[in-house]
Parts: C-alpha cells; sequence; structure tokens
C-alpha cells in the first residue's frame, strides 16, 4: 500500500508513470530529479502521508528505498 | 460548474491534471507566463498552469533565473505576462535579521541601490502587456513585533517608489491579504527557506494562484459578465408568495434583512462597473412588481436590473434566454440560488455557468458574494461600462420593437442608426483594448491586445485604427466596433475587426466595412487582405467577408483567408 502510494507521487513529481519507478529509483536514475524536484517530492510526499519531516530526514531521503524506510518510520509513530 | 477548488486538491493531483489539460490543450496557442524572482518559486509554475488552464487558455509557465530579476526583466520582456516576486528578505541575504544593527546609511544604500534596480525593470517590461507585482511585506519576519523596524523602513520606502512610479501596465498584487486570508504559518514553510530559499508553501500559491486568475481571464476575454439571481431567500429572507411584500426581510430595518441588504450593495457596485444584473425567479411577475413599489428599504432598485424571468419555466432554460437576449456567452454568467436543486441542475445542463448556492450560514453569504465578484474583473474602466445598464435596457426594447415590423429594411430603417469613425485617435485606445478582451461573437480574428500593445501599434506607424461609435433612436452605445488595419503600401490587412454584442442586428458592420474599404482606397491601397479565425463563439461571421465580396483565397477548418482588390480606376 504504501509502496504504491509512494510510486504514484513519485510519478506525479517526476511526470512519468508509476510503471516506470522502480526499486532502485534515484536522482541517477530518474533525469528530471533535481533539487526543485526534490523539494516538491517531499512536499508531496508529506501532504500524502500527513506526517512532517525534520531537517535531518529531508537530508535522508535519497532514493526510492529510504524514502519508503522514512515514510515508514514516520508513520508507525 | 462547481467552482475550482484549489484548496481541496492535493499538489500531486494538481500536478497529473494539469499535465493531462496542456496535453488536451496543446493545439491552442501558448500563452506564455514567467515568474521572476530573487527567492525560489517553482512550485507556483504548475498550480498557476492549472488555475488558467481550466479556462481552456493553454498556459505555460516558466521560472526565470535565480535572484536574476534585473537581468531577466530584459530577456522575458516579451512574454503575454510577467509575475515578480521580489522578496525582501533576500534583497541581501539576511536582510530580515542583517538590518537590525544597520546603520541608518546603509539603510539609505540599500534602499537607492534598489529603487535603481526597480526602476530598471519598469522600464525593461514597460511593453510587456501584463506585469503582475508583488507588493513588498515584512509581515512574514515582522509579525511578533510591537514596533516598526529598519526592515519596515525599507519596506514603506520601496513601496512608496513603487506607487509613485508605476507603469500602467503593471498591477501590484497586496500581497498581506493573501498572507491573513490563509496565516502566515500555512503561507510559509522555513525549513525550506534555510535550505533552498523557497519561502512559500504550496497553499500559499495555491491561494495566489486563484488570487491573480481574474487579472490573466480579463486579458483573454473570460471575465464574467452577467450575474443572474433568484429571489425568494436570494435577495431576501423569506417567500413573497407566502410571506407576502411585508413578511420578507431585505433591509436592516430587519435583524433577519442585514445579510441581505450587504448583498444589495454589493451587486449595485457590480452593476455600476458595467456588469449585468439580472433576476431569474419562479415567482408571479405581477408580485414582484409590487416590491419596488411598496419595499422602499429595498436596496437594490428596479433601474439596477437589466432583466427578468420571472415565470414557471426551468432555470436553465430562462438562462439560454437571458444569454441569447443580452448577446453573450452562456460561459459569462453566474448563477445565485439558494436551491441546492436549481444549483445542481444548473451545474449539470449548463456546466459553463459559474454557480453560487446561497449558504445556510448566512453570516457568511456576503463573502462568498465578494469572491465571485472577482470573476467580473476588468483591467481598464471606461465610460462605456457606466452606459451599460442603458444600453441594455436599449436593447431590449430595440428586439422587442423588432417583431413589429415586416421587413428588416423597414425595420433597419426606423431605428434612425448614426454613426461616427474615428481613426487613429489616442484617447480611445483604452476603451479599443477593452473592446478587443471583451467581445467573442462577432470578431473575426479573436486577436487580444492590452492598451499598452495596441498604443505600441500607433505609434509604430504601420497600423491604422478605427473606432467606431454608434448611437440610435433607443440611444447611444458609444464606442462599439474596432478595427485594426495592416497598412504594407500597397497592401493592407485587417488584424482585427469586431462589433460589440450592443449593436448587433442594426448592419452597422455594412457601414463599418465599406467605410474602411473606402478610407484604404483613397490611401492607394491595391488590396485588403483579411482573415476569418474560427473560435467557439464566432461562428456568426464565418460569411462576413465573403458577404461583403471578398474573394476566397484558402481555406481550412479553423481558418479562411480573404482578398479584396481595389479596383482604383472606378474612383
Amino acid at each position: 500500500m504504501i509502496d504504491e502510494k509512494i510510486r504514484q507521487v513519485m510519478a506525479a513529481v517526476f511526470e512519468t508513470d508509476a510503471n516506470s519507478i522502480s526499486e532502485d529509483a534515484s536522482p541517477d536514475t530518474i533525469e528530471i530529479w533535481d533539487s526543485l524536484h526534490h523539494m516538491n517530492l517531499v512536499v508531496a510526499l508529506e501532504e500524502e502521508f500527513g506526517v512532517i519531516f525534520d531537517d535531518e530526514q529531508i537530508g535522508n531521503l535519497l532514493n526510492y528505498k529510504l524514502i519508503k524506510l522514512a515514510v515508514s518510520e514516520l508513520i508507525e509513530s | 460548474m462547481k467552482a475550482l477548488e484549489l484548496k481541496n486538491l492535493k499538489y500531486t493531483e494538481i500536478l497529473s491534471k494539469n499535465k493531462l489539460l496542456g496535453e488536451s490543450l496543446s493545439q491552442l496557442p501558448t500563452y506564455k507566463i514567467s515568474v521572476l524572482s530573487n527567492i525560489i518559486t517553482s512550485q507556483l509554475n504548475n498550480i498557476l498552469e492549472f488555475t488558467i488552464r481550466n479556462q481552456n487558455i493553454n498556459a505555460k509557465a516558466i521560472s526565470g533565473d535565480y535572484d536574476n530579476i534585473v537581468q531577466n526583466s530584459q530577456v522575458y520582456n516579451s512574454s503575454d505576462v510577467v509575475i515578480i516576486f521580489w522578496e525582501l528578505a533576500n534583497l541581501i541575504d539576511g536582510l530580515q535579521y542583517k538590518c537590525l544593527t544597520m546603520t541608518s546609511h546603509e539603510i539609505e544604500s540599500i534602499i537607492e541601490k534598489v529603487k535603481k534596480e526597480i526602476d530598471f525593470v519598469f522600464h525593461a517590461l514597460s511593453k510587456t502587456p501584463l506585469v503582475i507585482f508583488n507588493k513588498f511585506s515584512t509581515l512574514i519576519f515582522n509579525n511578533a513585533f510591537l514596533k516598526s523596524n529598519q526592515f519596515d523602513d525599507i519596506c514603506n520606502h520601496l513601496n512608496k517608489h513603487i506607487e509613485q512610479n508605476i507603469p500602467r501596465n503593471f498591477f501590484v498584487i497586496p500581497i498581506d491579504k493573501l498572507l491573513a486570508k490563509l496565516s502566515i504559518e500555512k503561507s510559509i514553510d522555513l525549513r525550506y527557506y534555510y535550505s533552498s530559499k523557497s519561502l512559500y508553501s504550496v497553499d500559499f500559491f495555491k491561494s495566489y494562484a486563484q488570487f491573480i486568475a481574474p487579472i490573466i481571464l480579463a486579458t483573454n476575454g473570460k471575465s464574467k459578465k452577467a450575474i443572474i439571481l433568484d429571489c425568494d431567500n436570494t435577495l431576501w429572507q423569506g417567500t413573497l408568495g407566502e410571506d407576502g411584500l411585508d413578511g420578507i426581510a431585505l433591509s436592516s430595518n430587519d435583524k433577519r434583512g442585514v445579510y441581505f441588504e450587504e448583498v444589495h450593495y454589493l451587486i449595485k457596485t457590480l452593476a455600476e462597473d458595467g456588469a449585468m444584473v439580472c433576476l431569474c425567479s419562479k415567482n408571479n411577475e405581477s408580485d414582484l412588481d409590487e416590491i419596488w413599489k411598496k419595499r422602499t428599504d429595498f436596496a437594490l432598485k428596479e433601474t439596477d436590473i437589466v432583466a427578468k424571468k420571472v415565470n414557471w419555466q426551468s432555470k436553465d432554460k430562462n438562462l439560454l434566454e437571458l444569454a441569447e437576449d443580452l448577446n453573450i456567452g452562456i460561459d459569462s454568467l453566474v448563477f445565485v440560488d439558494d436551491s441546492g436543486f436549481e444549483i445542481s441542475c444548473i451545474e449539470n445542463s449548463l456546466p459553463e455557468v459559474t454557480t453560487l448556492q446561497v449558504p445556510k450560514l448566512i453570516h457568511t453569504y456576503s463573502s462568498l458574494v465578494r469572491e465571485k465578484m472577482a470573476l467580473f474583473f476588468t483591467l481598464t474602466k471606461t465610460s462605456e461600462d457606466r452606459k451599460r445598464l442603458e444600453m441594455y435596457h436599449y436593447e431590449i426594447q430595440r428586439k422587442n420593437e423588432k417583431k413589429n415590423f415586416d421587413s428588416v429594411d423597414e425595420y433597419l430603417a426606423s431605428l434612425e442608426i448614426k454613426t461616427s469613425i474615428y481613426i487613429n485617435q489616442v484617447e480611445h485606445l483604452a476603451r479599443a483594448s477593452q473592446l478587443t478582451q471583451k467581445t467573442n461573437q462577432f470578431n473575426l480574428t479573436t486577436k487580444r491586445y492590452t492598451e499598452i500593445e495596441i498604443r505600441e501599434l500607433l505609434e509604430g506607424g504601420g497600423y491604422r485604427i478605427y473606432v467606431l461609435d454608434v448611437s440610435d433612436k433607443f440611444g447611444d452605445y458609444g464606442l462599439t466596433g474596432l478595427a485594426i488595419v495592416k497598412i504594407n503600401h500597397p497592401e493592407s490587412e485587417i488584424d482585427t475587426l469586431l462589433l460589440s454584442c450592443r449593436v448587433l442586428g442594426r448592419n452597422v458592420e455594412a457601414i463599418f466595412i465599406d467605410f474602411i474599404i473606402n478610407d484604404l482606397k483613397k490611401l492607394g491601397i491595391n488590396h485588403v487582405f483579411a482573415n476569418y479565425c474560427k473560435t467557439p463563439k464566432n461562428a456568426q461571421v464565418v460569411n462576413f467577408y465573403e458577404k461583403s465580396g471578398f474573394d476566397i483565397l484558402s481555406s481550412s477548418d479553423s481558418q479562411t483567408k480573404y482578398r479584396l482588390s481595389l479596383d482604383l480606376s472606378k474612383q
């Protein structure tokens, strides 16, 4: 469930479809993923999951796997 | 149509929908929006595009370079609209706190430097059709202080400079209103300001986009023109048929009526600015007529109302008839009713109509009306706006009289139509620009011009601008026709030809085109080229040039090109 939602958010922010977001999605594999889009991604994730990341966590949202980890942690707590 | 409630859409939904909308509108010409700022405002772009694209305009928004407003003002000046976010706090990195220990000399230097930059930008963008400029504000950083400080000094000096020097094509946005509406806390995200100088939140940008949309829509001919109101429980508390003339509450004499009285005054303002106020009520017409005789405390006067549909037929039929009577598009209407049934009926059968349901929390009614009033926004006000009300009364009178004549010619002759045509008059430019922005039906090419753009054409020397004034026995309609002709001796091309809906049905278009052709003949022009560009609203002029004697050069689904050869030997 979280997987799918994260993929949908990333698809909207990176202007692609959810299917093309793979497990190793990162700024290296997605060309449009620059610092501006990264900011948009964090804002969109916070809205989707109703969470707020602190500055340290924002810095750790480096790729799909780490995002999934951070989001799951925040949701659990 | 349900009002576009951006605040109910998630950011990702706006992104996805914006992409789809962009694809569906891709055949339309792009409306170029450039956003210049000294902070990061990239999140605004998609949100603004989405807001404008929802009105069928193919908007494309791009950001200038970070903190390069001055340099960018020279690069992006050919956009359709430039939006400037000049954040006080980032005039110098950390100004919001660094200024607190600066000497007055240092403060003055900053003010002088920025004033010069502002002047440069004013000049560089002086030919851009529209520039939207946010007023400087200290609200975000200074809201906790009881007293003002150097930050406020800088702010006040710069705002004063803007006020005194603002060019005609600039529109200043009172950004504090938006911060107040949303709350400062919800408007900003300081995490991103410190890390990447992105100050405003997505929620703020949603508010901002909706706030400025009417300005952009007005320059694209999309402002609303008429407000159609139900009567019972919309213009007064109570039902006329049941509570009687004395039982309904419609003024501050009655504590239930004060909510409605405020709305009456708001509607009167709309009427004064040129909007048409109409009634659409399921009532007996005779009962309604009594109101103005008996209730002298009714702030809305009978003369404020342009047309009434008081009958028992369905309201969607009535709205269609009103649009027809008033010669305006159905999408120029705002419909107000207390009944959820009537509102959803209109939303279903006429989705282009904007609806407003009178709220159950009646104390919020006037605020909702104020929000809808923004949709009637126009950039320039001209004296033609004030004449509008009389004009529409005359129009309905005229249409009624038409029914009395056997032949159209007899009828037209009886009207005693008088026309005057003015060429290249500077004082008509504001009205000419307004005509290009508002006229959708009798409009051959539907090109929109701001006042600045028309002035450019005039000053450049290669164009001839004809403005038509019409009156008949029913009234004086004012400047209601426009033609812009490009002169490239010995050829010419009609860039724009339009007639206001107020003067249709009088055959003045024939008078106008004849005059223009004769004028061009006198100038030694050999050929007059012209175009018909098809839009959803101008089908009535599809054959106009053909009927006027022009030859067809080429024809496609969307455009027909014409040429008229002026036989100079027959003078």
